[in-house]
């Protein structure tokens, strides 16, 4: 039996009369890197907000490791497991990029304003350990030098990297990337489709919405597709490259 | 941003520090009395600071967290003749709590709709102090507050209760500074960058907005029971709506996200206003003029502004030279 990191059961959201996800039943198996894909519209970036809780769901369950996560609170679940990036990375743009990275480690800290205002014994040993993990993933991907500068300095690529060091050092299970490719030259895709492989190689289950289709082969696999918030089709890259619904959602059926 | 820049802010800071301890041995009372209220003021947009600067959570009703502490501690030291280092800590508590509570559904608004509604609410109290007259007495006031002492040992001149006040507001800037620079400020920072990037980091952000908010109401209650103490009489008229836009302007003045620029601009906006009075009916219009000039060549502030000033000038110099 497959081990499932996060199943969908059933699940919907409406928008007034716009079913962006349209009672969708999937289910993604752990330490595996899968991709979702579909024309835009689809509902790709619906779905990930279902799944982080930036959105409840109309109806449907959200499973993850074998719990149920509707009615648990955004911020909630980051703290059970799961990370994301945003399609317009979302830095906090006047905090360096180190602060950046500690920012990420928030879920996994406790002191408060009091530890802070006082600086109690815990707060100076949590500082520590907190600047010590957010250089350890900085490094990790590859951006230690740059620290100590401000995030919105940072050319548009890296910033995209800093997104994802930020996102793991929550130190999740599920990593949640929102186009992580877009907007990258080849060279710094190539770095990217390294990183990915590096980190599934932490026992962290990587689901990305992608329109790369290259990358998307390439580092995927398994593959999702959905197409007017319906799930259409999944199966490995070749066979989903096969696929005659794919290419008809994707080229439209009546062309030719 | 370069080193040199933090040390010369440190240098400032320091030399401030030298003249606010000097300040009263000079022995002028004019402007002894003007820094004691300068010092409350401070701590009032050192909240503030907190609360817009860092957090990026407008209030235009910080009057009204002002004009509690003032109040609960009057009446209770008056009509009720307790202990005033009883009455302000029980001031600051309730204020904290009715903070807390006018937080839960305020804090909910964002952005202009949040200056709207922090507006109303301090509208809604200043109109509280004046109609609660069996309370707080009207419109005339409650006189025969008592000062404070320790033991045997009174604030009763201006140059003990100078001490005072700028202790105070030194531990203020002091508990600011370190949350500042803390996993706490870190998260207060997040939600002014971004509220959706900071709950994907796991940062309960309606919890640390009220937190916040609570906190600045803390340090404007404080400041609020300081002032009534030194003056030994309060009516309704300093906690009036437009007195939160002044401190909105301190804040801005001082630099928004600079704690110590807080002090630098409500130094500045009271310094202005006592010279510009000789000026007559002209004062508002050169309060006006000063403030549009600061915001276009400084927009971020007096003290980052005057800094940066001198980081230009210096590089012109540096440049002649080579």
């Amino acid at each position: 039996m497959k081990d499932y990191i996060l199943s969908l059961r059933n699940l919907r959201r409406a928008f007034g009369g716009i079913v962006a996800v349209a009672d969708v039943s999937l289910d993604i198996e752990a330490n595996k890197i899968v991709a979702i894909i579909g024309p835009n519209g689809a509902g790709k970036t619906t779905l990930f907000n279902l799944i982080t809780g930036y959105y409840l769901p109309t109806r449907g369950e959200i499973w993850f490791q074998n719990k149920l996560l509707n009615g648990v609170s955004a911020p909630k679940r980051v703290e059970m497991g799961i990370a994301r990036t945003f399609q317009h990375i979302l830095l906090f743009p006047h905090m360096t990029v180190l602060e950046n990275v500690m920012t990420g480690r928030h879920s996994r800290s406790r002191a408060g304003f009091i530890e802070a205002a006082l600086r109690l014994p815990r707060f100076h040993r949590e500082e520590e350990s907190i600047t010590l993990e957010a250089t350890r993933y900085l490094n990790l991907v590859g951006l230690g030098q740059y620290a100590g500068q401000e995030a919105i300095s940072m050319p548009y690529g890296q910033q995209k990297l800093i997104a994802i060091a930020r996102a793991l050092a929550s130190e999740p299970k599920l990593l949640l990337l929102d186009e992580p490719g877009a907007g990258l030259n080849t060279m710094e895709k190539r770095d990217l489709t390294d990183l990915l492989q590096r980190i599934k190689e932490m026992s962290i289950t990587i689901v990305l919405v992608e329109h790369d289709m290259d990358m998307v082969m390439r580092v995927a696999e398994w593959v999702i597709v959905l197409d007017v918030g319906r799930k259409l089709a999944e199966g490995t890259g070749a066979q989903i490259q096969r696929d005659e619904k794919v290419i008809a959602a994707y080229l439209g059926e009546d062309d030719l | 941003m370069p080193k040199r820049l933090f040390r010369w802010q440190y240098a400032l800071v320091a030399l401030v520090f030298a003249g606010l301890v000097l300040l009263p041995f000079s022995g002028d009372a004019y402007y002894t009395a003007i820094f004691i209220i300068i010092a409350i003021h401070s701590m009032l947009v050192i909240g503030l600071c907190l609360l817009m600067g860092y957090t990026g959570q407008v209030s235009l009703g910080h009057a009204a967290f002002y004009g509690m502490g003032a109040f609960i501690s009057a009446i209770l030291t008056v009509t009720y003749n307790w202990s005033p280092w009883l009455a302000m800590p029980l001031a600051a508590l309730s204020t904290g709590v009715i903070a807390y509570l006018i937080g839960l559904p305020l804090l909910r608004l964002r952005g202009n709709y949040l200056a709207m509604g922090t507006l109303g609410m301090g509208i809604i109290f200043f109109i509280l102090f004046n109609e609660l007259d069996q309370y707080t007495g009207g419109p005339s006031g409650l006189p025969g507050v008592p000062g404070l002492s320790v033991g045997g040992f009174s604030f009763d001149t201006d140059f003990r209760y100078y001490y005072l006040v700028w202790s105070v507001c030194a531990v203020m800037l002091l508990v600011s500074w370190n949350i500042i620079r803390s996993r706490t400020g870190r998260a207060l920072r997040a939600i002014h960058g971004s509220e959706a990037a900071s709950e994907a980091v796991g940062i309960d952000v309606p919890q640390f907005k009220i937190k916040v908010f609570v906190l600045s109401a803390i340090f404007a209650s404080i400041a609020g029971s300081l002032y009534v103490h030194y003056l030994s009489y309060v009516s309704p008229n300093p906690f009036e709506f437009m007195f939160s836009i002044r401190l909105v302007v301190m804040a801005v003045i001082g630099g928004l996200a600079n704690i110590w620029g807080a002090v630098f601009g409500t130094g500045a906006v009271t310094m202005m206003d006592q010279h510009l009075g000789t000026f007559g009916e002209l004062d508002v219009i050169l309060f006006g003029l000063i403030l549009v000039l600061v915001m276009i060549f400084m927009p971020r502030g007096l003290v980052p502004g005057i800094v940066g000033l001198w980081e230009k000038w210096k590089n012109r110099r540096t440049k002649a030279k080579a």
